[in-house]
């Protein structure tokens, strides 16, 4: 390979695989240089080999990669050029301007600057000539767009405003349902039934208050027997319409003091109820009350 | 082979989509990097991971060749070729840098690189790879190890010629023919 003119497709494949040594790295440099069908031979030679690297099994690079390059990028922001346009136009239209030229004649190296198609020497254009007014454009834009960007900023704090308002108002809503509901609910609460001055022994009593639009069914009972093992009481939504089965309306247990509740048990909406009934059932509940009814109302 | 289909005279979408998200990078376009990250980044650390067989090592070439387009995008001139088969090229030629300790040959990667393939497109990506992997099976055995030696293990002829006991002259033959079978697979 001491006479360049003796250098081969075989040598320009090593070449370009970088399997030559240093001095035939060069020599072969050089004879690409001067050369137009070696460096379209190396050209091809490459894209053959690019081709080749796809034969290679395909893995997936670690999910983190991406986040560390990405870091990687934000340490490393670029100053953002403004006189110059760097768009795909510019890119393409360099495509019709491609034409023979030396392989070596580029200054610039690196990522793919090769040379198997030189460029001409860059054209001065109408866009070049106007492109030094463009800093003075993009400052008046952004002047512009930063007073939009204050008054925006304005509109926005108001709406802040006033949404904080309106969530302060639902938080205070929220927390007085909270309470009722808590004081319904706490076990430890006293619960006091008045009967007729005289009766001594209270009786099982349940209260359902229900709202057939929403579905919605709140239900506080007192004084109930306790439980065998095993066993729940059920309550049941009884619909008005004809022939219509008792739907159930959730399970529950007393506590030691014979006081339970149900609060919201799923409902479909808009049942109208003619009356509500509690059962005992297995553990679990079950489909069709099973008689007796412990407790009924209309 | 891609030269005559259009390397030269037309701008395939891919190198038209490649060469908008590299003047955004060169604008400072961090999401365009992800986007280059996102379509190519299987390749470059797949051909990576093949060479150094190093999942950390070819991570770290991943990192290596797209900081490298980060800091310096406008070096490669997508009319001049593929991106995506050069940053498999590249991937390649810097794994085997890696493997052998040794700094950057910015000389070959000053390349330029015929191809005609969409490799933005991944299912037309997928489809040559499919087809390149159909080639490479036709192959002679002994083509297609010698092949894979010096492409993916980066020894050179001689380093073949002395584990296998054949001449320079034919593992260098075979490395030459090997490129042309495939070259041709794609043509026919």
């Amino acid at each position: 390979m001491s006479d360049p003119r003796q250098i081969s497709s075989e040598d320009l494949a090593l070449f370009a695989m970088q399997l030559l040594s240093k001095e035939e790295m060069a020599e072969v440099s050089a004879y690409v240089a001067q050369s137009p069908e070696a460096r379209q031979e190396l050209a091809e030679i490459q894209g053959d080999l690019a081709v080749y690297a796809h034969t290679a099994d395909m893995h997936s690079p670690p999910a983190l990669a991406r986040e560390r390059l990405l870091k990687q990028v934000a340490r490393e922001k670029k100053a953002i050029p403004i006189d110059r346009p760097a768009t795909t136009e510019t890119a393409v239209a360099q495509t019709g301007s491609a034409a023979e030229g030396a392989y070596g004649q580029r200054g610039t190296l690196g990522l793919g600057g090769g040379d198997y198609l030189a460029e001409d020497p860059p054209k001065r254009s109408v866009l070049s000539k106007v492109f030094p007014w463009a800093g003075w454009a993009v400052a008046a834009g952004l002047a512009m767009a930063a007073g939009n960007l204050y008054y925006q900023r304005d509109a926005l704090r108001g709406a802040l405003t006033n949404q904080a308002a309106q969530i302060d108002h639902l938080t205070a809503d929220a927390a007085a349902a909270r309470q009722v509901l808590d004081t319904m609910t706490d076990s430890s609460a006293m619960r006091v039934t008045l009967v007729t001055k005289g009766q001594t022994v209270p009786l099982p009593t349940g209260r359902a208050t229900y709202v057939a639009s929403k579905g919605t069914l709140i239900f506080l009972a007192s004084n109930l027997q306790p439980l065998q093992p095993a066993k729940t009481y059920e309550l049941w939504l009884i619909p008005s319409a004809a022939g219509a089965n008792p739907i159930p309306a959730g399970t529950f247990r007393p506590d030691e003091r014979g006081n339970a509740s149900v609060i919201l048990p799923p409902l479909p909406k808009g049942v109208e109820a003619k009356a509500f009934g509690v059962t005992v059932e297995d553990e679990g509940g079950a489909a069709t009350p099973t008689q007796p009814i412990i407790l009924v109302g209309e | 082979m891609y030269r005559e289909t259009g390397l030269v005279n037309s701008s395939p979408p891919s190198m038209q989509d490649d060469a908008a998200l590299l003047a955004l990078v060169e604008r400072g376009g961090e999401s365009a990097m992800a986007s280059l990250f996102d379509r190519y980044s299987k390749v470059v650390y797949s051909v990576a991971l093949r060479v150094l067989r190093d999942p950390a090592a070819a991570e770290d070439v991943l990192q290596e060749v797209f900081m490298q387009i980060w800091r310096n995008p406008d070096s490669f001139v997508a009319t001049r070729g593929s991106l995506g088969g050069w940053l498999a090229v590249v991937a390649r030629n810097r794994s085997i840098d890696a493997l052998r300790r040794k700094r950057p040959m910015e000389q070959v990667e000053e390349m330029a690189l015929a191809s005609n393939y969409n490799l933005a497109d991944e299912a037309e990506r997928n489809s040559m790879m499919e087809k390149a992997r159909g080639a490479i099976r036709l192959l002679p055995m002994e083509q297609r190890k010698t092949l894979e030696m010096a492409f993916f293990d980066g020894l050179t002829h001689s380093e073949i010629a002395e584990m296998t006991g054949d001449p320079l002259g034919t593992v260098k033959t075979r490395i030459r023919s090997a490129l042309g079978s495939l070259r041709k697979a794609f043509t026919a």
